[in-house]
């Protein structure tokens, strides 16, 4: 059997008791420990659930490191806080989450546009769930409201921060060819000198 | 494929597509058709076969699938016809957008996919400290500048579902009927009098007699069963019975 060492005891410590997911920073501080270190320890640990088949482990999401209850254990789990847990987003809300995510800060209308529909009430029920927020307006005529997603998104989908989100290439290019071409367009006239 | 078997194809009604995008991948993978080679003739008649579909069950088309439907129409038009170069202008592929716009959707559609498989996950992992906290009975300390409007008037929306009974008074609605008021008048504008309305409704009359009685003036005059006179605006009103107000009733 795997004999923890003191760093990773310390580190199951910290993280437990906690009032607030730990970042990597925070745990090499109170451990005097570098983040290599860190990192190990929480290899070590997370092993050590494992073998001995407890239904925790140690994750990163949201940029903190927290602790877990394992997959298997939803059903059981999930009678604690029953009807107040809210339910799974629509597809709508799925969509428009997905480019609000990959195009922050966006506005609605091109949200819209991506989704060839009208989103008010996908972005309604992101905002009331603490998925995204309004974090600006453009200034552009009418000043549209600009959203971003939120930590809550990030806890959500458990993803430990933005550049976890899966990369798409085709959408930076496609994101891209349309800026370009609304300039052409729309900012400079028919193009045509 | 006869028209038959072509209609039983069409059970899939518009609700179930996320907006006329998905409903033409949709028509695009149903066909097997190349993303990059639309057939734009094709894909503009399944689109609008669809949305007549609808139109005959009677569903609420909504307007972006009316926009598509013209779009796609406009582009079928202008593939049909023949065009006209002139040298040096280079003739935009009508499909270009289209595509553009579909293959950004599927994307998205695809990511959207993607989190869906993460929420799967993630909503039977339970995390501590984390966003569990969040549904959990207590409620955490919030520090200044945590809340935002949002959260505001969340707080109003709960806490008007959840409002406790307020304090209520019964106020009970007193009923003057028009056929009350006609019965009273009959022995108050009595043959050959006059009498004003003022003198009808007494002295300081609350509302609803005023009104009611006004009604009822007005209902009098409408059957010729009385006349009335006023010098000038917001003066007196004078009523007199007529001969027919005996001869009617």
């Amino acid at each position: 059997m795997l004999i923890l060492d003191r760093l990773a005891r310390e580190v199951e410590a910290l993280i437990f008791a906690s009032e607030r997911p730990l970042s990597i920073e925070q745990l090499c501080e109170y451990t005097g420990s570098g983040e290599d270190s860190i990192h190990q320890a929480l290899d070590r640990l997370n092993k050590s659930f494992l073998d001995q088949q407890h239904a925790l482990m140690i994750v990163e999401v949201a940029g903190g490191f927290r602790i877990a209850t394992d997959r298997e254990f939803g059903d059981v789990v999930s009678q604690l806080f029953e009807g107040r847990k809210p339910g799974k987003l629509s597809r709508a809300a799925l969509e428009t989450m997905a480019v609000i995510a990959y195009s922050q800060p966006c506005t609605r209308i091109a949200i819209e546009s991506i989704r060839g529909v009208n989103c008010d009430s996908a972005i309604r029920t992101l905002l009331e769930r603490d998925m995204i927020k309004i974090s600006g307006r453009m200034e552009t005529p009418g000043r549209p409201l600009l959203y971003s997603t939120t930590r809550a998104f990030l806890e959500y989908f458990g993803l430990s921060n933005l550049d976890h989100l899966p990369r798409f290439d085709e959408i930076e290019e496609l994101l891209g060819m349309s800026s370009s071409e609304l300039e052409e367009r729309d900012l400079f006239g028919t193009g045509e000198e | 494929m006869n028209e038959k078997t072509v209609s039983t194809g069409y059970r899939i009604e518009l609700d179930a597509f996320e907006g006329p995008l998905d409903l033409l991948l949709y028509l695009l993978r149903r066909d097997e058709i190349d993303i990059y080679d639309i057939p734009v003739a094709h894909v503009a008649d399944q689109f609008l076969k669809y949305i007549r579909r609808a139109r005959e069950l009677d569903l609420d088309i909504a307007s972006e699938y009316l926009v598509m439907a013209a779009t796609l129409t406009k582009m079928k038009s202008k593939a049909l016809l023949p065009t006209h170069r002139f040298d040096g202008e280079e003739e935009a592929d009508p499909g270009a957008e289209l595509r553009r716009q579909l293959i950004l959707y599927r994307t998205f559609r695809m990511i959207a996919e993607e989190l869906q498989k993460s929420e799967e996950t993630w909503t039977e992992i339970y995390t501590s400290p984390g966003e569990r906290e969040r549904w959990s009975s207590d409620k955490t300390e919030i520090e200044p500048g945590q809340t935002s409007l949002l959260d505001l008037l969340k707080a109003l929306s709960r806490l008007s579902e959840g409002e406790p009974e307020l304090p209520s008074q019964r106020i009970q609605r007193t009923l003057l009927t028009i056929t009350e008021c006609i019965g009273t008048l009959e022995h108050r504008i009595l043959p050959g009098r006059t009498i004003s309305f003022r003198e009808i409704v007494g002295p300081e009359p609350e509302r609803l007699k005023i009104v009611s009685y006004f009604i009822t003036i007005l209902e009098l005059m409408r059957r010729g069963w009385i006349n009335c006179h006023q010098a000038y605006p917001f003066s007196e009103i004078e009523l007199q019975r007529t001969e027919r107000w005996s001869v009617d009733s």
